[in-house]
């Protein structure tokens, strides 16, 4: 192969990679960044989130409201990939979540800043930003 | 009869293990005694009753060691400018296969739910999508990495390929059978298989690098400790069994919640089938790493497959080691597939 052609095609395909990786957040119409998911409602003086797991979190980044009691909601549906594997280090959270059905996990009463949750693998993760 | 000493020129060692391959490949031959491999000036010295000329000798014995990419020459060959074309066809190759991977990982066509019951058969569907999911990133990198480096420097590889593939196999059905057993006593801890993770991406860094050449070109040669380590590895019968066993405690998705499934199974038997069905469901694909590169090895594009599967193996490996860290809360991620 001649080495110019080479170093064309090896380029392309570490830009290629490269927008596969970093470029996920903004088009991505899975990744929810962009799209406006109502997953955030307070009942009772409780504020839900909900993060969808399987292959990956959705939506990835949500907003939610500081200092008031927070629960966590992770639904799961046939998953079986990393996403059930669920680490949230800031609360010491880590559990195998059950394949179907839904994780409530109490935040308590979250100041402003994000949660951040990953995969045991830590190739999939979500936050949420309090404020 | 009188003993000749000669002094050959070899091309192609990089490793103490070819070293050992080497010499042992020319003793064998009738009329070559005490050949003794100098890997610092890349010569071979042995000791001959042959009546043959050095020129015939040289073509006489690298016929022997030339299918697995070794030469004798008289004069030292000028550095291998073969070397930097393979590698300039190798980069494009490695990382078209990354982008594929990557590519079918944000795809999603892999995160089917599977609802239901498990039973075995759904273990062995879920095995065939983990072997080529991000799992494929660890544990298939490591096989590859693994493999290829074997290949590279031993000739009886099939049979320490076979010897990992029914570790694994065991192992995972014993240990499914076993969580099974004790039920919910055993947590698996995420920081562990986490660890584990990182320690399996380094080593796949570090043999890819090794595959590439890196550490040929630049005459640095990796700790010598570390290389009995490999070699270790590569001459023991228990080695590969140990290796399949930890796979086990690997860091995957998938391999975690079948534990989970087969933990919750409640009995011996069930975990036991639930975790040996998964293990098969993954055997397709890995078998396909391993003895593919076996075969790749002893072919005609070895070093372009070497080289290849080195690029592919850094990539996996850094994907892995970045997630890895990340999922320790050491670095913030990187990305999301």
């Amino acid at each position: 192969m001649n080495k110019t052609a080479s170093i064309i095609i090896t380029t392309a395909l570490v830009i290629g990679i490269g927008i596969m990786f970093l470029g996920n957040s903004g088009d991505n119409p899975n990744s929810g960044a962009t799209e406006s998911v109502q997953n955030v409602e307070i009942r009772d003086g409780v504020q839900y989130v909900t993060i969808n797991a399987q292959g990956g979190y959705s939506p990835r980044i949500s907003s939610a409201q500081a200092n008031i009691p927070t629960k966590l909601i992770v639904k799961t549906n046939g998953t079986y990939d990393c996403s059930a594997a669920l680490v949230i280090r800031s609360i010491g959270y880590q559990k195998i979540l059950p394949q179907t059905g839904e994780e409530v996990i109490d935040l308590g009463i979250p100041q402003a800043g994000a949660v951040q949750g990953l995969c045991s693998m830590g190739m999939y993760n979500f936050s949420v930003n309090f404020n | 009869m009188n003993q000749k000493t000669y002094i050959f020129h070899v091309s192609g060692t990089h490793c103490p293990s070819c070293k050992i391959f080497i010499e042992d490949a020319l003793n064998e031959q009738i009329g070559i005694k005490q050949a003794s491999v100098n890997l610092k000036n890349e010569t071979v010295s042995f000791e001959t009753s042959l009546d043959e000329s050095q020129h015939k000798l040289a073509e006489m014995l690298t016929e022997k060691i030339k299918r697995n990419g070794y030469s004798l020459s008289i004069e030292k060959k000028a550095k291998d400018r073969n070397d930097h074309a393979v590698i300039w066809q190798a980069l494009p190759i490695g990382l078209g296969f990354l982008a594929l991977f990557f590519l079918l990982q944000k795809s999603g066509i892999l995160n089917l739910g599977i609802g239901g019951q498990i039973t075995p058969v759904t273990s062995f569907v879920i095995g065939l999508i983990a072997s080529v999911s991000s799992c494929l990133a660890i544990v298939g990198g490591l096989v590859l990495s693994l493999s290829a480096k074997i290949s590279e420097d031993n000739v009886r590889d099939t049979k320490t390929f076979t010897l990992f593939h029914a570790g694994r196999l065991v192992s995972f059905a014993v240990l499914g059978g076993v969580l099974g057993a004790i039920g919910s006593a055993v947590g698996i801890n995420f920081t562990l298989t986490a660890i584990l993770g990182i320690l399996a991406s380094l080593v796949m860094l570090l043999l890819g690098l090794n595959l590439v050449g890196v550490f040929a070109k630049s005459k640095i040669a990796l700790p010598s400790g570390l290389f009995n380590f490999f070699r270790k590895i590569e001459h023991k019968t228990f080695t590969p069994l140990v290796v399949g066993f930890a796979t086990f405690f690997l860091p995957c998705g998938f391999t975690q919640s079948m534990q989970v499934s087969a933990l919750s199974s409640g009995s011996f038997m069930s975990g036991f089938l639930i975790m040996f069905a998964f293990a098969l469901g993954t055997l397709p694909m890995l078998a396909l790493l391993s003895f593919g590169s076996a075969s790749f090895a002893h072919g005609k594009y070895a070093p372009l497959f070497f080289k290849s599967a080195g690029i592919v193996v850094i990539g996996l490996g850094l994907f892995a080691l970045f997630s890895g860290m990340a999922g320790l809360g050491i670095i913030s991620p990187l990305f999301s597939i």
